[in-house]
């Protein structure tokens, strides 16, 4: 079995009050993709990534897990949220075992090494950076060894540097540990050096969609990479403005 | 230097005093020289009755304090967890919150007589609401985001209070834990004043009978020095409970705009 579990939302319509947010979504993922999801702010992406986590119910529509439809949360789902999220009342250690039974909870030292954190373990996530805070929220988010992984712009606040890390960070736990992911960025760049697949959000629905068949770790100087980031960038632009007008 | 300054003040102002009641300004029967009411203290430590009423008022506090503080921290999980529970009891209490708790001293006597737990009782009342509410508070105030992270992250209803709801409220928590201990000392030195046998209040009542003004401005001192006290102990509480918040522990500062928690006082 892979670790990986296939995801699927089908016909998905979300609104607050009038507004309509996702119109009629389809998007799938299929075990162990590493699905990415751009789109300008206000587009809905974390709206649709809430209800794949099962953390809101669509309107209308139905997503699927594994073959199953989604009641309520994924057991083997987990979120990296863009803030963080750590819990600023236990220490590092502690915030990456969260949730985690008596006897997992040596994978929370295990992840914590695999992030590059492990002599940070007694520290309170006050005292961290911003890079490193995320690290930890990672570490939480694998510890329990997910089958599928929802990131809401986990980097979005981070500075280009630590970005770039982090990056080569994440595709390497995801090429390691083999789980479905789904990412949502506005940043074309870290869409094109992650993804399997990017699929443009606008609109309530998906707008276009680029299958990224690039030899991994993908070098940004690389000509094909620089292409298709254009490339996909124009698309999204030329889309964009045109809704917006 | 930066010690002994804050410290020049008080220390003339004692000086002036005692000086003022050996020229004779100043009548014993009026106030006291300061080294009359250290005679007086001593005097009634030596004969173990300031002991034995310290203890007694001490103990009056410290059981009324659990008391209430208990129940009202319970009630306010209850309320901040629970929406029904809210929308069951928050009213009620905040209808009784406006009954000034000494106001009920006259049927506190006709209920309890003047035994210990009319005092008890009194100080539990006037403690449990000022917990209650920030309690209360402070769990509703809590991050909604946190609490959602804990779901996902497969923390249970009871996992979810422990780790986060009630971490979260702590701080709120505190503030009411100081307020209530004020609230705790000022019931009890009018309890204790009105209808006591013994304690700290019992025996300034007793001093005014004989006209010990000495005993009498002892008494005073002693609940400041309580009072004190016990403000000083809920500093150390949150020094030893909150030892991640910034706003308590010395941690070193670091400025860091996205983090709601990196305000330093
Ligand atoms: N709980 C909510 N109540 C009302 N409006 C919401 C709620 N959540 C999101 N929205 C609205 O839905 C739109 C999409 O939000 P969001 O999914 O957060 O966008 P994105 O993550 O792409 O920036 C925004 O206009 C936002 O104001
Ligand atoms: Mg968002």
């Amino acid at each position: 079995m892979s670790p990986g579990v296939d995801i699927e939302a089908s016909g998905i319509r979300r609104a607050f009050g009038s507004k309509v947010v996702l119109a009629g979504l389809d998007i799938a993922a299929a075990p162990g993709e590493f699905v990415v999801v751009v789109g300008r702010s206000g587009c809905g992406k974390s709206t649709l990534l809430r209800l794949l986590a099962g953390l809101d119910k669509p309107d209308d529509g139905e997503v699927r897990v594994g073959g199953e439809p989604l009641r309520g949360l994924y057991p083997a789902a987990r979120v990296v949220f863009q803030d963080g999220r750590l819990l600023p009342w236990l220490r590092v250690g502690a915030n990456v075992a969260l949730g985690l039974s008596s006897r997992e909870t040596h994978r929370a030292a295990e992840v914590l090494a695999e992030v590059g954190l492990a002599e940070r373990s007694h520290d309170w996530p006050a005292i961290l950076s911003g890079g490193q805070r995320q690290r930890v929220a990672l570490a939480r988010a694998l510890a329990a060894s997910p089958r599928l992984l929802l990131l809401d712009e986990p980097l979005g606040s981070l500075d280009a540097l630590t970005r770039l890390e982090m990056q080569r960070l994440l595709e390497r736990l995801w090429q390691r540990a083999g789980f479905t992911s789904v990412l949502i960025t506005h940043d074309v760049e870290e869409a094109v050096a992650l993804g399997n697949r990017v699929i443009h959000l606008a609109n309530g629905r998906v707008l276009g969609e680029w299958v990224v068949d690039l030899p991994r770790p993908r070098p940004r100087g690389n000509a094909q990479f620089t292409e298709l980031v254009q490339h996909i960038l124009e698309t999204v632009m030329r889309i964009d403005q045109g809704i917006l007008r | 230097m930066r010690r002994i300054v804050p410290w020049v003040v008080p220390f003339l102002l004692l000086a002036a005093w005692q000086a003022a009641g050996d020229v004779g300004w100043l009548s014993g029967r009026v106030l006291p020289t300061p080294v009359a009411v250290a005679r007086a203290g001593a005097q009634l430590a030596e004969s173990g009755e300031l002991g034995l009423h310290l203890r007694v008022s001490f103990q009056r506090a410290a059981v009324g304090f659990l008391i209430g503080g208990g129940i009202g921290l319970i009630l306010g999980m209850f309320t901040g967890v629970s929406r029904s529970a809210e929308s069951f009891l928050d009213g009620t209490l905040q209808m009784l919150r406006t009954v000034p708790h000494l106001a009920m001293i006259p049927l506190v006597i006709l209920w309890f007589g003047v035994g210990e737990s009319a005092k008890v009782f009194l100080v539990a009342l006037g403690v449990l609401f000022p917990i209650y509410l920030n309690t209360y508070h402070g769990v509703r105030s809590v991050d909604p985001g946190l609490i959602e992270m804990g779901r996902v992250y497969g923390l249970g209803r009871w996992q979810l209070v422990v780790r986060v709801l009630l971490p979260g409220a702590s701080a709120s928590i505190l503030v009411g834990v100081r307020y209530a201990l004020g609230v705790m000392w000022l019931t009890l030195i009018v309890a204790e004043t009105i209808a006591a046998t013994s304690g700290i209040g019992s025996l300034a009542m007793n001093a005014r009978e004989f006209l010990r003004t000495d005993v009498v401005v002892l008494c005073i001192l002693l609940y400041a020095v309580l009072g004190k006290l016990a403000d000083s102990s809920a500093r150390l509480l949150e020094r030893w409970w909150l030892p991640w918040h910034p706003a308590f522990a010395r941690m070193p500062v670091k400025a860091d705009p996205g983090d709601p928690d990196g305000d330093n006082r």
